[in-house]
């Protein structure tokens, strides 16, 4: 037609066509009234008056139906007649439109969750200005491995020798006391240089970003601070501005507030100037990571050419003196999403499963319908419908169907959106972006309609193949719907059970790995225990380190003499706290002063069997006894350890056996000094238990345990254990003891048994959700079995009425029924497992303790499924074999 | 019926009724009296043909609707004439004219 507005003119009457008629109504009664009145005046009876006038109109249907057809495109105008006789088909079926519509809800609302959180964490681009051209640079170790942290010299010669981008930042992000005018409380502190609000391009919703004034060595501390950490303290960014706050000694005042949102790295609350703080000249403290934007017109493989090249040349310059043999350059929202992506890909591949599920069961009770309706389509196609006339109607009928279905999903997926982060998603980054908005409801309309066409395809393909017309001449008698759509229902059906299989091996995979990583030793007692996490100042003179002491020894004490406190620990790195876990190279010496100087730690650190590497833990003599880790052999730290006493240092089971095979560690030397500062050597006294400290899947890691008290450097950031039965009564007994101590300290507390989960979390979060699809999906495939074997029964009642009569008994007819449900259950299951298998194989990244080809979760999931393929087809073969042939053959 | 009476030329019903406009808005019944009215009663517009002819000059944007009040207080729609419906009038009208110009031309002609 002439112009697009024409167009949307008259597609928008299709809807406003009882608006239009009912003004068309209007007009042509006026015109017969006038026409009445006119005769009257002509001096007619009011009878014959009123038949001329009807008479002259001549025909008031014929008159309305050729001025709407002047009113509407013919096509479109087929297309929403065939969608409203496609409602009210679907309305004189209420059953079926029930069914089909909540199960594509929840095919449609699996997919559209999943696409929802993938579209919250994966495809949404980052909410900064350009986000695709903000990238994490990062070091490539000599072994080939990629780290996040450079050191700084490294980083500077990146800044000076790179053209590739418009802003570099370092960035090292840690836990924050801060007390003041405010409760205290712990912050997630970044420090930031220079550069970083040039990368990010975001600025301050109030305030401003740091003066060049203020980036340098002893200048007036400043901070910008987030949205949310503004509100929280200070009820608003505007009241935020200008208040200082106290982190240990220092104290720094609120310069701007970042827009709502904003809190890159990671969750910051507080940005500080990294300028503040010394240069640091190692090129081996690996203590800050970098980000960068790329220069306009800067590709990211232009940009990774460069850091390639000017990294190997400080490599080919600085050699021993630097780890970095090479650099790679990857975006911040890849490198943000990498862990979780496989973990996306599987929900995805899961909820696409479902979704075919779904569309396989509807496309099934579709096929039902369109048999028992064989003879209406019939008689459509003899009074003259045409072919695609009938496809078309059909096609809309599935439409109506999808679209409907699509809002069951979307309301499902907004249901369930929620909960899901309820359920909490452990590392899952970006959770707050994770919304059901245009995008998702643009999918979800896309999805109904793709299911649509997926439903249509079935139904027309049977429908358009099938002559119509010899419905006709098919009698009752016969088979309707006949051996052709009887082949494809069943072909629907096993293919349901293939894919379910698929889905529920997944699941059973899953779960056994879940349930495996429970039964994992960690090494230690995760019952009636509480954590507390503790952030000290770092002391900059004596006295503060002598007040952080105190509070140390004071927190100690009082805890133990709670009531009901068996035991109180501490340590620097409480285990799955996804902390940091620091490690290093350490020295077997021969008498405890062998090394004195860098020289010596030098030379001796080329003698191989003299090295060892291993994490460094500072803990109290109480840590062991409070977290259940034994004591194997020799003895644990004692009051007699003071600081001037020998220092002396446990070590882990694994780490005996692996440096020490078939000798006794015990009363050995060791020099670990580079990892603490203090370079007085270690004895080892005992022995202890291996702890897998990262997580429960992780091996345990070989560890040296320094005592707390001895070192000089003792632990600001720690945790505290304390054992004791019903360790949620303790908590705030304990909560109290250190706002006694120093109300400034704040103290996050927490039992060890949910730090446990809070560390599976992440877990738990996709066998939840691969689960749930599971379960749909088998009760799904349950349902299509139920409805083919019972559409069967119903379609041979008189075949098995016939048998009966002839003799047949009842065990025959349940065995002839069942056995169909079993022969397809075998086909699809067999299908299935091979599918499995192929799947699987994927998962085994995410799989602990079984492999993917796990017999017992394989065989479960058969077990599983027979057992509903047997409940679905005795039922209907039940009611056949109660069947009474005389009933049967007298209809 | 009778057929030879009052049956319109193809084409010639659209140009009636903008002619019947030219002169003032009115409603689907006065354009239907002033036509036949007009034409002595020759031409009589069948309702089933002017409702839909009516529509079509609208989407056309030949003319226009709206509803009114008439004079003895009833609710009817009322059709005018649109600026582009004029100039199609007079085009028309131009083109009638030379139309029956010819067709007489020939009718008369003188047979030899």
């Amino acid at each position: 037609m002439e112009n697009p507005i024409e167009w949307w003119r008259r597609f928008a009457a299709l809807f406003r066509r009882r608006e239009v008629e009912g003004g068309l109504e209007e007009e042509i009664a006026f015109h017969i009234e006038q026409q009445i009145e006119k005769n009257l005046r002509q001096g007619m009876a009011p009878e014959a008056a009123r038949r001329d006038a009807l008479l002259r109109f001549g025909g008031v249907e014929r008159t309305r139906e050729a001025t709407r057809d002047e009113y509407r495109p013919v096509l479109l105008d087929g297309v929403a007649r065939d969608i409203r006789y496609g409602v009210r088909a679907l309305r004189r079926a209420p059953g079926f439109a029930l069914t089909s519509v909540l199960t594509l809800g929840l095919g449609i609302g699996a997919a559209v969750c999943v696409f929802s959180i993938v579209n919250g964490v994966l495809l949404k681009p980052l909410p900064y200005p350009d986000a695709d051209r903000i990238v994490r640079v990062l070091q490539v170790s000599e072994d080939g491995g990629v780290t996040e942290n450079v050191s700084e010299p490294n980083f500077r010669d990146w800044q000076a020798e790179t053209r590739s981008f418009s802003a570099m930042a370092e960035i090292a992000q840690g836990l924050v006391s801060v007390y003041g005018s405010v409760e205290p409380n712990r912050a997630t502190m970044t420090l930031v240089s220079r550069e970083f609000f040039n990368v990010m391009q975001v600025r301050p919703i109030v305030g401003r970003t740091f003066a060049p004034d203020e980036l340098h060595e002893g200048a007036v501390p400043t901070a910008i601070v987030s949205d949310a950490y503004a509100r929280r303290l200070f009820g608003g960014a505007r009241s935020a501005l200008g208040q200082t706050l106290n982190s240990g000694s220092t104290a720094f005042t609120i310069i701007g507030v970042m827009p709502p949102g904003f809190d890159y790295p990671s969750r910051t609350e507080i940005w500080m100037p990294r300028e503040l703080e010394p240069e640091q000249t190692s090129r081996t403290a690996h203590n800050f990571r970098a980000v960068a934007r790329l220069a306009a017109g800067v590709t990211l493989e232009q940009a990774q050419r460069e850091i390639s090249t000017v990294s190997r040349a400080l490599k080919a310059k600085y050699g021993e003196d630097t780890w970095m043999s090479d650099a790679t350059v990857e975006r911040v929202q890849d490198r943000m999403t990498r862990n979780v992506r496989p973990t996306l890909y599987l929900l995805i591949a899961a909820a696409a499963l479902l979704f075919i599920i779904t569309c396989a069961n509807v496309s099934n009770l579709l096929l039902a319908r369109a048999a028992t309706r064989q003879r209406e389509l019939a008689v459509r196609l003899a009074i003259g419908a045409g072919r695609m006339h009938i496809v078309r109607q059909l096609l809309c009928e599935s439409l109506v169907l999808c679209v409907a279905g699509g809002f069951v999903g979307v309301l499902i997926a907004y249901g369930s959106v929620h909960g899901l982060i309820a359920i909490d998603p452990g590392n899952l980054p970006r959770v707050n972006e994770i919304v059901v908005d245009w995008a998702v409801l643009a999918f979800a309309f896309a999805v109904s309609v793709l299911s649509a066409f997926l439903l249509g395809a079935v139904t027309t393909l049977r429908i358009g193949r099938r002559d119509l017309r010899s419905s006709f001449t098919e009698s009752q008698r016969t088979m309707a719907g006949g051996r052709q759509s009887q082949r494809v229902r069943d072909g629907l059906v096993v293919a349901q059970i293939a894919l379910t299989l698929v889905l529920l091996t997944g699941a059973g995979l899953l779960t056994r790995s879940f349930l495996q990583l429970l039964a994992v030793d960690t090494g230690f007692n995760t019952d009636d225990a509480l954590v507390l996490d503790i952030a000290l100042a770092p002391p900059a003179n004596d006295g503060e380190r002598s007040r952080n002491t105190y509070f140390r020894e004071r927190l100690l004490e009082e805890l133990q003499s709670l009531p009901g406190v068996t035991a109180v620990g501490l340590i620097n790195d409480f285990p799955l706290g996804g902390r940091w876990y620091a490690n290093g190279l350490f020295i077997e010496m021969t008498h405890p002063d062998e090394i004195r100087s860098p020289e010596d730690f030098d030379r001796l650190g080329n003698v191989p069997e003299r090295v060892g590497s291993a994490g460094y833990r500072s803990a109290s003599a109480g840590y062991f006894r409070a977290m259940g880790i034994p004591l194997i052999r020799g003895r644990l730290f004692e009051p007699g350890d003071g600081p001037d006493a020998a220092h002396v240092a446990l070590i882990s089971e694994s780490l005996a056996r692996t440096k020490w095979p078939n000798q006794d560690p015990i009363g050995r030397f060791i020099q670990f000094g580079n990892m603490d500062g203090d370079v007085r050597g270690l004895r080892v006294i005992g022995i202890v238990g291996d702890v897998r400290e990262i997580s429960p899947e992780a091996i345990p890691s070989p560890i040296i345990y320094t005592h707390y008290r001895q070192r000089r450097n003792a632990p600001t950031q720690f945790s505290v254990v304390v054992r004791g039965p019903r360790p949620g009564n303790i908590a705030p007994a304990a909560q109290r003891v250190v706002r006694d101590i120093d109300p400034t300290v704040p103290v996050a507390i927490r039992t060890v048994k949910q730090a446990m989960e809070q560390s599976m979390a992440g877990r738990r979060f996709s066998l939840v959700l691969l689960g749930v699809f599971a379960t749909a999906a088998l009760l799904l495939a349950t349902l299509g079995i139920y409805g083919v074997i019972s559409y069967l029964v119903t379609q041979r009642t008189r075949e098995i009425g016939i048998r009966m009569a002839l003799g047949a008994n009842r065990a025959d007819v349940l065995r002839m029924i069942i056995g169909k449900g079993a022969m397809l259950a075998g086909i699809g299951g067999g299908i299935g497992l091979v599918a499995a298998l192929a799947f699987t194989r994927v998962l085994q990244g995410m799989l602990f303790g079984v492999r993917a080809t796990d017999p017992v979760a394989f065989a479960g999931v058969l077990v599983l499924v027979s057992a509903a393929v047997l409940l679905a087809s005795y039922v209907p073969a039940r009611r056949a074999s109660r069947v009474a042939p005389s009933m049967t053959l007298r209809d | 019926m009778k057929k030879s009476k009052g049956d319109l030329l193809q084409g010639t019903l659209d140009m009636l009724v903008l002619k019947a406009l030219a002169l003032e808005p009115m409603h689907g019944w006065g354009i239907t009296e002033r036509i036949e009215q007009w034409s002595e009663n020759v031409l009589k517009p069948g309702q089933g043909t002017l409702y839909p002819a009516l529509y079509r000059l609208e989407r056309q944007k030949l003319i226009r609707s709206e509803w009114r009040i008439t004079s003895n207080n009833r609710r009817a729609r009322y059709y005018a004439l649109t600026p582009a419906g004029r100039r199609h009038l007079a085009a028309e009208l131009d083109n009638w004219k030379r139309m029956s110009r010819a067709i007489n031309l020939v009718l008369e002609a003188k047979t030899v």
